[in-house]
């Protein structure tokens, strides 16, 4: 049983399940129950006990009235018990019964418990009861006061005459049945409440409804020329505009991606000869040179630039025109001009930097391409990190080769020499020594391989290798 | 082998046989096995050069790599070439080396084999003595090159004189393709190429 002083003390802390959705379970919540958009706020203390904060505003409970309510406490609607003496009842706008024709139950209701307790009150109840009903527009205030006083000459509040209350017929129904379709369309005024109406699903999608014609409950829009479905609005001038210009929109992509198959379709791979696009799933993509206009396939160029038999100038070199080529891009389909294709390859560089550098790792790594690398270069946390250039390239040369090892044997020595004289100098020395073979001559290292074949003379580096695609 | 080769080689042999080249006679491809891996090429010598006339014969070798590796190609038919064996045949072509490109094809190796019959490359021979005489004396050279096309290649320009110096050395008992390199070698002087035959 919650205090309900201690609910209104503590008028800062709203109860969130009753701000939000009218109804708080929570028996005896202190907070105080406030509801959106309205701003009274009053606490009751219904039959069952629980404390359920109401508004004001509420309409009375029919239930309630007929002491049945079932919600019991969590009812959204007023449990209350008119206090005889109590005039100025809220008015309960038009949720109260209205029409005079119809006593309404809970009219009736509160006259029997007013009756119940004193005289007086049924007059009170009528007379307020028939000023309200004056409010409405059909009131008659003097049929009003005859049905309340015959309303109020029935039995008391006992369970076994309820069945003697009039039955409760809801107004709409009382004044004049409505058929569906005046339902939908009230005023009757075609051209306005059409232009909401929505578009027949199945007219729209397959062309054909189930249902008869003039049966069906959505309007049947008249059929597009450009796609063929029954998709315009008859009545709505901005549907059938967006529309007209979705299928522009969609018949544009379409004729593109006609294009793009006619253009490819016929295109063969100058390394394995065969018509890309009649290759085997998953090979059917073309690998485009961006310095260049001859035609392979992806799997072939990429096979051929990473052939370790010939020089770096041979296979980064168009196998056609021997025109070098930094990268290859991936793609579906062939591009003819030039506009067509340096979109592409904006496009696969978007797409690449994008994704995390392999070699960079996250910061783990170094990236022999430095800032010229096509992918991220971020740290876990997603900052971008700037690596700088691509260090030099260092070819891999015999005479290189054997004076770096030279050099390095000649310093090992050196150091073999120093261990004996002094352990302390030895270790600064070997340090020193490790540092200088870890950077300058890292390239002699194992790891040389590797970084050879991603640099050729141009200084450019190869992406080719990457395998990437645009989805 | 390699799927991609023999498919390759499957389309290019078409490509061959029905390209004009073929219909003017200047190449041919002919199969040796069923598995693409060998073939019989066969150039005429260009017009205008010393080779004319005559029809060369080329062993082709398809590797499993091909075409990502260049097939191997040597001459059948003997002949006086500063860029090709006169003992093996061997060809020194830098795009049956290290320039070579995965878009060439049979037909286009063969056609460079015909370009470097009319425009030898004597800075960069295979046979250095027919390099030599190239550089040296190119009239000998012209010559030579026109003997051995009649004597192999079926050309049409029958030296009498050489044939005579090496008839002379055949029946001094020397094999006759023997004396004729050894002839060739010396600029047709008898006298050395006796003189290196029974050193």
């Amino acid at each position: 049983m919650a205090d309900s002083n201690q609910g209104f003390s503590d008028t800062q802390k709203f109860c969130f399940d009753y701000y939000e959705r009218n109804v708080c379970k929570k028996p005896g919540c202190s907070l105080t129950h406030k509801r959106k958009n309205h701003i009274d706020v009053v606490q009751v203390k219904p039959r069952d006990g629980c404390v359920i904060g109401r508004l004001k505003t509420a309409p009375l409970c029919r239930y309630f009235l007929r002491g049945y309510c079932t919600h019991a406490g969590n009812c959204r609607f007023r449990h209350e018990i008119i206090p005889v003496n109590m005039r100025n009842v809220p008015n309960t706008n038009s949720n109260q019964p209205s029409s005079t024709n119809t006593p309404s139950t809970s009219a009736t209701e509160l006259q029997n418990a007013n009756k119940s307790e004193d005289k007086r009150a049924s007059r009170a109840e009528s007379s307020v009861h028939a000023s309200a009903a004056s409010n409405m527009n059909n009131g008659k205030p003097g049929e009003a006061a005859v049905n309340n006083a015959e309303g109020a000459a029935c039995s008391p509040l006992k369970d076994s005459l309820w069945v003697n209350a009039p039955e409760f017929v809801p107004k709409s129904i009382a004044t004049k049945p409505l058929s569906y379709a005046a339902a939908v369309n009230p005023t009757g005024a075609v051209g306005n409440n059409n232009s909401t109406k929505q578009l027949c699903p199945y007219a729209n999608k397959d062309g054909f409804c189930k249902y008869p014609p003039g049966e069906c409950s959505y309007l049947h829009g008249e059929i597009c020329d450009l796609c063929g479905n029954a998709a315009l609005h008859p009545y709505d001038e901005e549907l059938r505009k967006k529309h007209r210009q979705d299928c522009i929109k969609q018949h544009e992509k379409n004729m593109e991606l006609s294009f793009a198959i006619a253009r490819s379709k016929e295109k063969s791979c100058g390394i394995c000869f065969e018509v890309i696009m009649e290759k085997a799933n998953g090979e059917q993509r073309f690998g485009i040179l961006p310095n260049c206009n001859h035609c392979f396939c992806l799997s072939c160029i990429r096979k051929w630039r990473q052939a370790r038999q010939f020089e770096n100038k041979i296979i980064r070199a168009c196998p056609e025109c021997r025109v070098t080529s930094d990268f290859v891009c991936p793609s579906l389909f062939w591009v003819d001009t030039k506009e067509d294709k340096n979109k592409l390859i904006d496009d696969y560089k978007t797409a690449l930097s994008t994704k995390d550098c392999k070699y960079f790792d996250k910061g783990v790594g170094k990236c022999p391409f430095g800032n010229k690398c096509f992918y991220r270069h971020a740290f876990p946390d997603g900052r971008v990190c700037d690596v700088g250039p691509p260090p030099r390239q260092r070819r891999r040369g015999p005479g290189l080769d054997n004076a770096a090892i030279e050099v390095l044997q000649v310093r090992a020595e050196f150091i073999h020499l120093y261990r004996i004289i002094e352990f302390n100098l030895q270790q600064v020395i070997l340090w020193d020594f490790l540092d200088e073979r870890d950077n300058p001559w890292q390239s002699l290292a194992e790891d040389l391989e590797d970084l050879a074949d991603f640099f050729s003379d141009s200084e450019e580096s190869d992406w080719s290798d990457y395998d990437l695609f645009i989805s | 082998m390699a799927n991609i080769a023999a498919q390759r080689i499957r389309r290019e042999f078409k490509e061959v046989i029905k390209s004009e080249e073929v219909a003017k006679c200047a190449i041919k491809v002919e199969l040796l096995n069923d598995s693409y891996t060998e073939l019989k090429g066969e150039i005429t010598g260009p017009p205008d050069t010393a080779y004319e006339g005559g029809t060369f014969v080329l062993e082709i070798k398809v590797p499993e790599t091909y075409p990502f590796n260049p097939p191997k190609v040597r001459f059948i038919t003997k002949i006086w070439h500063p860029n090709i064996s006169s003992v093996t045949g061997a060809i020194c072509l830098d795009i049956l080396k290290d320039q070579w490109a995965a878009a060439m094809t049979l037909r286009t190796v063969l056609l460079s084999l015909q370009a470097l019959l009319s425009a030898a490359e004597p800075d960069d021979p295979q046979d250095a003595v027919v390099a030599k005489q190239f550089k040296e004396n190119i009239e000998m050279f012209q010559m030579t090159a026109r003997h051995w096309t009649n004597v192999y290649a079926g050309g049409p320009h029958v030296n009498k004189e050489c044939d005579d110096k090496i008839k002379r050395l055949v029946d001094m008992g020397v094999e006759e393709h023997q004396a004729r390199v050894a002839l060739s070698s010396y600029n047709w002087d008898i006298e050395r190429a006796t003189e290196q035959l029974f050193s």
